[in-house]
């Protein structure tokens, strides 16, 4: 009989799946482990684009597929398995940059309404991000205002989502070279929305039916996400809220407070979770918790809008995707607050079963048997201080039935790119100098981005954490975002001490800057901090002319979201390796997967790759990373030699 | 960031402006550790940071490895 496969190496949760376990709950483990996934569906191969179908073409049981085979695989429509898998594919990106995209709509509505004045409680933080978008899209600044400013910024910000030709803005911060290379591709976004439409267009039934032009398609829909919709959220973001910068902070369950009233904020968005926590520490609310028996209030986050407040303000997590529903099974979270993405809809049924609100605040997300305040961002102080009051009134309706684990973790996040260049040099020298230098040396090997969900098909957190630690202890310095950072956090490994799980010359440079061996650069959205990142790497120089040349990787072990596939490919047409685990969903084609596998490499550099053992698949990333010093001539140490004048002179002579 | 400006007597001449400490004292406290960006307080040193610090993308010329190139 196979081995059970363990739920989780975090025994917080493990202790809260076995109390949901005895109150009755039902949670993402126990409905994975009851529904297995559609083998056809994981595999790309089936089509339910029109109602002549769903058509399902799944490969033959036998190894070798005979011609014969090959010719009955299609649909009704005649779409061949091909085109098929290529179209939900580029669905997942659509889906994925949408979500993203849609995030940054968002945040340049909010960020014009402050710019004109007619958003009160916000202001613009960040002088000097408002000061960088400004020279990046050629703003006037002059003598004008910051609000002045601001207001060219916005309004630009979202004539880049209905832009119908020409390219996107911020792809003229890429490397030269891979700007030129898209253009040659003809993958370089016209405007957000149109290459997300596009895709809708041409999967439609009997449109586009060459899989190779939707795959084009679908790199063109992702690089208008990352470079796009989601480097437009992080650096509003950052004007609005400030950019992140070193912050200690806590991760894990044990951030829940017995004696305090426990709001959970959960989802991606940070606009009103930003007022929530300056409501949060409004004195007259304070007063009114204690009112009701508790000692003040205590806030705390799940997925990544808590990753936006922990990288601004310090506010701790409560944990990552898969810990949404365990936060409720505490019985001691008063109010859970989601906005939008990765929300489960089990939420309302399981508070049910303690005392906890769930609060939907976004017109967007709505979730029937939850609480509805709408954020309203002409009115965000109010929408906020009605969440706080909801909160607080949950407060004296706690049941018995608590149980909080003890487990939390330090932690330090806040690694934006700007502050790794000022961390590198200070005010005076900021350089990406240092970082080049010691891959160079060898003393680190290179950089990979470990990132994405969690997925309860495989155990949660074991794989991005088995992944990060044979990484570093290789000498591979990890950037993170999101729920994989999380998942590292609760490891330890996000503090300075965590230097000792890694190898020699890795632990050397991170001693020396005072810096863990593993970067939190903040939400998936903040994926764009590390395309900067790799891009300041380029542009430092010593390390070749493009992102494609750097000894780095990338990967996302326990994806779940169409949101991953979305960065994985923007990531790849980036130029950067990156393997993806659980399960492809191509594997129904092999022509498609072998396009994204090995075609991709000839035309941007990178590509996909897939593997579900971590350390399988961290030794992959090394192997490329290896791959890359040695065409880089970085392989080897090279013998240093002292020239005597003898020897000058015969160099003098040749 | 803010010069700090100390008058000194000077022999010859009763008092000159001299620069004072550049460095920062000690270990910041409170809201401030972690944070360096309040360390640029005018438009005019955030701009001259971006030239420098962020030179990857505002420099005059093209910087480092694309020194050499044409504009893409």
């Amino acid at each position: 009989m196979a081995e059970e496969k363990a739920k989780s190496i975090d025994n917080a949760s493990l202790k809260m799946i076995e109390k949901a376990a005895k109150d009755g709950v039902n949670t993402a483990f126990d409905r994975a482990e009851a529904m297995k996934p559609c083998p056809i569906g994981m595999v790309g191969s089936c089509c339910k684009n029109c109602s002549m179908g769903p058509c399902r073409v799944p490969l033959p049981k036998s190894l070798e597929e005979t011609p014969e085979d090959k010719r009955k695989r299609r649909g009704v429509c005649g779409a061949t398995a091909e085109t098929i898998a290529a179209r939900n594919f580029i669905r997942m990106i659509a889906g994925g940059a949408a979500a993203h995209s849609d995030h940054g709509r968002g945040v340049a509505e909010l960020f014009l309404a402050v710019a004109k004045g007619e958003a009160s409680g916000y202001e613009l933080k960040d002088e000097q991000k408002l000061l960088q978008v400004a020279l990046d899209w050629g703003i006037e600044i002059g003598d004008r205002s910051n609000n002045e400013i601001a207001v060219d910024i916005g309004e630009k910000a979202l004539s880049e989502f209905g832009k119908q030709e020409g390219e996107i803005d911020f792809l003229r911060r890429a490397p030269l070279k891979r700007q030129e290379l898209w253009r040659q591709q003809g993958v370089a976004p016209r405007g957000i929305d149109r290459e997300i439409v596009e895709i809708m267009h041409r999967t439609h039934m009997g449109v586009d039916q060459d899989y190779k032009n939707l795959l084009q398609q679908g790199v063109r829909a992702s690089l208008a996400d990352g470079w796009g919709g989601s480097m437009i959220a992080t650096e509003l973001q950052d004007i609005l809220f400030g950019t992140p910068a070193p912050v200690l902070s806590k991760v894990n369950l044990g951030v829940i407070k017995k004696d305090e009233v426990n709001i959970i904020i959960h989802g991606h968005e940070p606009l009103l979770s930003e007022m929530i926590v300056a409501v949060s520490q409004d004195p007259e609310m304070i007063e009114l918790a204690k009112s009701s028996g508790a000692k003040g209030i205590n806030l705390a986050g799940i997925c990544c809008t808590a990753n936006e407040i922990l990288i601004r303000h310090g506010v701790p997590l409560a944990g990552n995707f898969l810990q949404q529903e365990l936060a409720l099974v505490t019985g001691a979270v008063d109010a859970m607050v989601v906005d939008v993405q990765c929300i489960m809809q089990s939420l309302p049924d399981i508070a049910q079963c303690y005392h906890t609100k769930i609060i939907t605040t976004s017109p967007k997300a709505k979730i029937p048997g939850a609480v509805h305040v709408e954020f309203d961002e002409h009115n965000a102080v109010e929408s906020a201080r009605a969440i706080v009051k909801t909160a607080i009134e949950a407060f004296p309706k706690r049941g018995s039935n608590i149980d909080i684990p003890k487990e939390t973790t330090d932690l330090v996040a806040g690694f934006s790119h700007e502050t790794i260049n000022y961390l590198l040099g200070g005010i005076f020298r900021a350089s990406y100098r240092p970082l080049n230098d010691n891959i160079i040396n060898g003393r680190i090997r290179g950089v990979a981005g470990v990132v994405g969900c969690n997925n309860p098909r495989v155990t949660h957190d074991d794989i991005h954490v088995t992944m990060i630690k044979e990484l570093i202890k290789n000498d591979v310095l990890v950037v993170q975002t999101g729920c994989s950072a999380m998942a590292a956090a609760k490891a330890g490994l996000l503090t300075p001490e965590a230097a000792k799980y890694a190898g020699k010359g890795l632990a050397e440079v991170c001693e020396t800057v005072g810096i863990p061996p593993v970067l939190h650069m903040g939400s998936c959205v903040d994926n764009s901090r590390i395309l900067m990142a790799v891009t300041a790497m380029v542009k430092e120089g010593g390390l070749g002319d493009d992102i494609s040349d750097l000894p780095v990787a990338g990967a996302a072990p326990e994806w779940m979201s169409e949101k991953a596939i979305s960065i994985g490919q923007y990531v790849v047409a980036s130029g950067i390796y990156t393997v993806f685990g659980v399960n492809w969903p191509t594997l129904g084609s092999k022509e498609v997967t072998d396009f994204l596998f090995k075609d991709m490499e000839d035309m941007y550099g990178g590509m996909w790759a897939f593997e579900p053992d971590p350390i399988r698949a961290a030794h992959l990333m090394i192997a490329h990373i290896d791959k890359k010093r040695k065409a880089l001539g970085i392989d080897k140490a090279r013998e240093r030699v002292l020239y005597d004048m003898d020897m000058r002179r015969e160099l003098d002579a040749v | 960031m803010e010069y700090k400006i100390e008058k000194k007597p000077a022999p010859g001449r009763d008092e000159v402006e001299v620069l004072g400490d550049t460095f920062e004292e000690g270990k910041p406290e409170g809201e401030d550790v972690g944070k360096w960006r309040q360390k640029l307080g005018s438009r005019e040193d955030k701009l001259k940071y971006l030239q420098n610090g962020e030179r990857y993308w505002f420099s005059e010329e093209w910087f480092g490895s694309e020194k050499r190139k044409t504009p893409a």
